[in-house]
């Protein structure tokens, strides 16, 4: 007997790489699987095309055909516009994303990155860089509200300056202006919370227009940012920081041997490992529990451990995050370099009610005045 | 409103009130995963525990005046119904008891949006209060003005220029007009009863 498992990603659209990097992911795992002796899977894949509505209606779709569990979404507001639907018909969303936070669905099991992964170690290697003014820049949605927002607050606390901050439409290319003001702040680094082809065109155009910038460690910072689209950044994403919970680097060989044989790019991300993480859960819940009633397999993922792609996971049955064990990493000639790893999965703190700032010692921040 | 609202509840101290301890159980564990350390009572609320809490979170369903020791409407902290059934009476029972959110207990995910909408409405609230009480106090001190005005007429001002002087006395008191009423008037019936 095969379980019928929904797959949801944009395979074409605006943010089409990350889709088929998740999409390879999960489709490596269930043919892993298969052939380890574990549960029966069977795909049943659908792609919305990067258009928000079709997330909804792909859902309605899939659940309505007896589909119960799904991984898939990649925007923060394809989420949302699944989650009433998995409310009224009963699903449960495996969602392999970072994202910002502030969420905790019943129907949903959040398995990426949430901002004490991502926002909170990477502001603080900022702080700790000594860096004394910042620039933030997002699309003009959910991501880019909400991480820019704790951006700041945590810059803020830091002591460090916001010179600027910029909302640009989703999708906008245009951002001459943006970079125009950048270099007239001279700020010592730029938050980049713009995705798609925004985030590809800015990151460029910055690089092409200020290229002293890539010699500075550090002076782009995102919390999105992964292998699976890293190559459209090309050498311009030299320098940029980048935080989350899983890096290439840590692969293993099996997962190198899925994004060989099932990524179009060749290349393992966080995207990839984590959807493929979503699949090893979804398989040893649904063996525990006998059964794919989103339910008792959420209870069952819940009861221990799985050893999976990113490590052993366990997930909070209250909050319903994954534990991960945060990374920062530096791009450099096409590749992500992990700078920093914490030594074991820390729970996710998705409203960020038990951050503290960290006092760091850092230099009077002077500014020569002629 | 506009701006961010209070939002980080950590190291707050909660009361829940509700007939089942699998709901406490429930809603104490949403609430320590935010930080809010929460006490669960199953019967009623006294009001010792209340004054150490920062938020209550009460049952709706089965929630009675006598259960809140508090005059009804008047939380001393912000309030949270729990929605259960969703009976008019009910309902109507936890509006008059003016509670600042209303959390349904099939969607406790959402507790940290009713901590922040509990704490903004408690606030607004307040702050009315407050206000109502200041323009009653001013409402009441009305008749002191006029007899403020009148005691300056009686050496020799019109209506207009008395109140002026009155005015200038509660600027550079620093204090209401009504007060400087009543001080005026206090520091005139003590001249005249030192000159008797």
């Amino acid at each position: 007997m095969a379980y019928r498992l929904g797959l949801i990603f944009s395979t074409t659209g605006s943010y089409a790489a990350l889709g088929r990097s998740a999409l390879a992911g999960a489709l490596g795992a269930i043919e892993q699987t298969r052939r380890a002796g574990g549960i029966g899977i069977e795909p049943v894949i659908r792609d919305p095309g990067g258009d928000p509505a079709l997330y909804e209606a792909q859902t309605a779709e899939l659940l309505d055909a007896g589909v119960r569990n799904i991984i898939g979404a990649i925007t923060s507001w394809s989420r949302k516009d699944m989650i009433p639907v998995l409310e009224r018909k009963g699903g449960l969303l495996w969602y392999p994303c970072p994202y910002e936070g502030f969420e905790c669905n019943d129907h949903v099991v959040y398995l990426g990155a949430a901002p004490n992964h991502h926002v909170v170690p990477a502001i603080d290697w900022i702080a700790a860089q000594g860096m004394s003014r910042a620039y933030l820049v997002g699309s003009n949605y959910v991501w880019g509200w909400e991480t820019l927002r704790l951006a700041r607050e945590r810059l803020q606390a830091h002591g460090i300056e916001v010179a600027g901050e910029r909302f640009v439409p989703l999708g906008s290319t245009e951002h001459g202006h943006v970079i125009d003001e950048i270099r007239a702040a001279c700020p010592d680094c730029v938050v980049n919370s713009l995705i798609g082809p925004s985030s590809v065109s800015f990151v460029r155009g910055l690089g092409a227009r200020d290229p002293d910038r890539r010699g500075r460690p550090g002076h782009l910072v995102s919390f999105n940012q992964t292998e699976a689209d890293l190559d459209e950044l090309g050498p311009y994403a030299d320098g940029l920081l980048s935080a989350g919970g899983f890096f290439a680097e840590d692969a293993s060989p099996e997962l190198r041997a899925v994004a060989r044989t099932h990524a179009p790019n060749g290349r393992v991300s966080a995207f990839l490992a984590t959807a493929h993480a979503a699949v090893e859960l979804f398989a040893a819940a649904v063996a525990r529990a006998g059964t794919d009633t989103p339910h008792a397999v959420f209870r069952a993922t819940c009861d221990a451990p799985v050893a999976t792609a990113l490590g052993d996971i366990r997930i909070d049955p209250v909050m319903r995050h994954a534990a991960l064990a945060p990374r920062l990493a530096l791009a450099g000639e096409g590749r992500f370099h992990v700078i920093d790893r914490a030594a074991a999965p820390v729970a996710a703190d998705p409203y960020l009610s038990h951050q503290t700032v960290p006092h760091i010692d850092r230099p009077p921040a002077l500014r020569i005045v002629t | 409103m506009t701006g961010i609202p209070e939002h980080n509840f950590a190291g707050r101290c909660a009361l829940v009130l509700h007939r089942s301890e699998d709901a406490i159980r429930r809603v104490v564990e949403r609430c320590e995963r935010l930080g809010v350390h929460a006490t669960g009572r199953l019967r009623e609320l006294d009001a010792t525990d209340v004054e150490a809490a920062h938020v209550v979170i009460f049952d709706i369903d089965s929630g009675h005046d006598a259960a809140l020791p508090w005059t009804p409407g008047d939380a001393p902290v912000p309030s949270i119904g729990l929605v259960g059934s969703e009976s008019p009476g009910r309902l109507g029972w936890a509006l008059g008891q003016n509670v600042d959110a209303f959390l349904p207990l099939s969607a406790l995910g959402n507790l940290f949006s009713a901590l922040v909408i509990a704490h903004a409405t408690f606030a607004r609230r307040s702050a009315m209060a407050r206000e109502r009480a200041e323009i009653a106090r001013q409402r009441a001190g009305r008749l002191d003005v006029i007899r403020a005005v009148i005691a300056l007429m009686a050496d020799g001002r019109d209506e207009a220029l008395a109140l002026k002087q009155l005015r200038t006395m509660a600027m550079i008191g620093q204090t209401t007009l009504e007060d400087a009423a009543r001080a005026l008037l206090s520091a005139r019936t003590g001249r005249r009863e030192e000159g008797r």
